[in-house]
């Protein structure tokens, strides 16, 4: 496949300072294509969520270059890295991070509302076609915290999914569910990869959720092996 | 999905934390209410006063400064500069406090197209005595029909004429304090002793009330050709003239022209009070402090509010921040919490204001005090109610911004990765 890269680091550093200088990253240079569907493994403290959290723009604090779609991330504003995570990323995290009081549809609604690409009933309508892709079209008006785990997990990659995305990022999608459910959430991703060309990356210990992706990324003390 | 989802987000923060929300909204309500109430009093209070002062005060008043340090006769000889003249126990002598030509002054005065009305005056201690009671207290000699244009006497007649005055030679109308402490009614007899010792046996005429407690217990009016009697002087003897201007704002300015104009002493209404305009200062200084302390403890209830709910929706903050909204719009939720907080606290405080005024200013007080009046006056000017919530909204909108700036500034991964 001769798909251009969505994410290209060149020579990667990441440090912590607190409690001690600790390098976190460690010359790291990765490309992840378009419509590829990538894990990242390692151990526990080997870097794999810092990495996510870095190629992800949530963390900014680097040495090194991340290209992004073609544009270089450490050139951007904070506020302009937030329009591409608006726009082109979508977020998928061990804890679904739902907003308790909203119901399900004004959840997924709320990355929409602040796009403003769309008018309002043409994202209710897109938002609904998220729900029926992830089988919860009958949940849309229940409030998010009467939903079982699975349900919520679900119901948070509709909202990863709501703009439409070039590039998915999940920590731990599955690390809070049961086998049936994470092989799922398994199928989801892989139909979005199929379906939409949507780029996947996601951080996972599950070995065999790992195996089963397009490529598997493999930390160990902030290095690629 | 409502249309704007930072209000919804910022309606579900407040709606999740009811009692607390209502607390910090009672504590601007309360700040606002009082300040309606305890600002409207005060003006009200000193709007009545001005009133009552400028109704018995006159606009200008002439007079003859007698008392007034002037250069001795051996200042006026001795004028080398290498000495030193020193005159002790210095006293004017020969000189009288009466206005020179003062009738004549006056007719000048009454052509001037600027004043409305021209009163003499002669004033005088005296002591009333009705059998074994005596009271000391000071006789007002005046022209009644004059001073009735500047003051409007009739209009605080409780019982009989002012015209009497005229009518009867040796009329006299009490204060009401007067007479009351005297133990005397209309058409009794009393009798006035000057300081040089005259008597003169009077008929009181009338009982007037003026509404300034201290006048009322110590002033009568008598005609002026009595006052002269009492004290002995000539019929061209006046002591003060009080001039009553068309626009009394012109006071202060023409009191300066009369004063260099006839060469008495000219003083306007606002200098002839100034202790009490300087105890108004003071009075308002001292209410406006009270209501910002209110509005700051207010404040303080807003900030606490927003902290709270700040540390519990931490995971809420972090997730909008993933998904694209920025500081600015975390900011413009908690500030906007803060401010329909001030926004409704605000309202419920004119409101309950307005309605303490209404209550209070509808009970019956009968005050006998600096003034007297039955109920308190509240001035309720629109300028009160809109410096009120104006001033509500900035105190919570600097009591938001402190922590709508920290919730702006949270950490989305360090919120993620905790969990």
């Amino acid at each position: 496949m001769s798909t251009p890269a969505i994410i290209k680091t060149k020579d990667l550093d990441k440090y912590f300072h607190d409690p001690v200088e600790f390098q976190a990253l460690k010359n790291i240079n990765i490309q992840i294509d378009q419509g590829e569907f990538v894990s990242i493994v390692g151990s526990s403290g080997s870097g794999k969520s810092t990495l996510l959290y870095v190629l992800s723009t949530l963390d900014t604090d680097y040495t090194g270059h991340i290209y992004f779609d073609g544009d270089d991330l450490s050139l951007k504003s904070k506020n302009e890295l937030a329009e591409i995570r608006n726009q082109k990323i979508g977020f998928v995290f061990q804890f679904h991070y739902l907003l308790p009081e909203f119901t399900v549809l004004e959840n997924i609604c709320l990355p929409a509302a602040k796009l403003a690409k769309y008018k309002e009933e043409e994202y209710i309508e897109r938002a609904y076609q998220k729900l029926d892709l992830l089988g919860l079209r009958d949940q849309a008006l229940k409030k998010a915290n009467k939903l079982s785990g699975g349900q919520q997990q679900r119901v948070a990659i509709a909202r990863a999914l709501i703009n439409d995305p070039k590039i998915i990022f999940c920590d731990e999608p599955t690390g809070n569910l049961d086998s049936k459910n994470s092989q799922n959430v398994f199928e989801i991703f892989k139909e979005l990869k199929e379906k939409f060309n949507q780029s996947i990356v996601v951080v996972t210990h599950d070995n065999e959720f790992a195996m089963k992706t397009d490529r598997i990324i493999t930390l160990r003390d902030g290095e690629v092996i | 999905m409502k249309k704007n989802p930072l209000l919804k987000i910022a309606l579900t923060h407040l709606f999740s934390k009811k009692r607390q929300t209502i607390v910090a909204m009672l504590g601007v309500t309360f700040g606002i209410a009082i300040f309606i109430f305890q600002a409207g009093l005060m003006s009200g209070f000193q709007a009545f006063f001005i009133e009552e002062t400028v109704n018995t005060t006159a606009n200008i008043r002439i007079f003859n400064e007698a008392a007034k340090n002037r250069p001795s006769i051996l200042d006026k000889i001795n004028t080398q500069k290498d000495h030193w003249n020193i005159v002790q126990n210095q006293k004017p002598k020969d000189e009288q406090t009466k206005i020179k030509n003062g009738y004549q002054i006056i007719s000048i005065l009454e052509n001037d197209p600027r004043v409305a009305g021209v009163s003499p005056f002669l004033g005088s201690q005296a002591i009333f005595k009705v059998g074994i009671a005596q009271i000391a207290g000071r006789v007002s000699g005046v022209d009644i029909v004059k001073e009735n244009i500047l003051f409007n006497v009739s209009k605080n007649m409780r019982q009989g004429d002012i015209t009497k005055l005229e009518t009867i030679p040796n009329g006299i109308i009490l204060g009401d304090g007067l007479a009351d402490l005297l133990g005397a009614k209309i058409n009794d007899n009393i009798s006035v002793v000057s300081p040089l010792g005259v008597n003169l046996d009077m008929k009181i005429v009338g009982i007037n009330h003026s509404g300034l407690t201290d006048v009322d217990k110590s002033r009568a009016y008598i005609n002026i050709r009595n006052a002269q009697k009492l004290l002995q002087v000539d019929g061209s003897y006046i002591t003060d003239i009080n001039i009553k201007l068309k626009d009394f704002s012109l006071s202060e300015e023409l009191a300066k022209f009369y004063n260099s104009k006839f060469g008495f002493r000219s003083v306007d209404w606002k200098e002839a009070n100034a202790s009490v305009f300087s105890v108004f200062k003071i009075q308002n200084m001292v209410t406006y402090l009270i209501i910002v302390s209110i509005l700051v403890v207010s404040g303080f209830g807003i900030f606490n509010i927003l902290m709270m709910i700040i540390y519990e929706k931490m995971p809420d903050i972090a997730i909008l921040k993933a998904i694209g909204y920025k500081d600015r719009d975390i900011k413009i939720i908690f500030l906007t919490e803060s401010l329909i907080i001030g926004t409704f606290g605000g309202l419920l405080g004119l409101l309950v204001g307005f309605l303490m005024q209404k209550i209070v200013g509808n009970i019956r007080m009968d005050i006998k005090g600096f003034v007297s009046m039955e109920y308190l006056h509240f001035n309720s000017t629109p300028g009160f109610y809109l410096f009120a919530f104006v001033f509500g909204l900035i105190t919570t909108a600097v009591a938001g911004y402190m922590p709508a700036r920290k919730a702006a500034k949270v950490d989305a991964i360090d919120i993620i990765r905790s969990k």
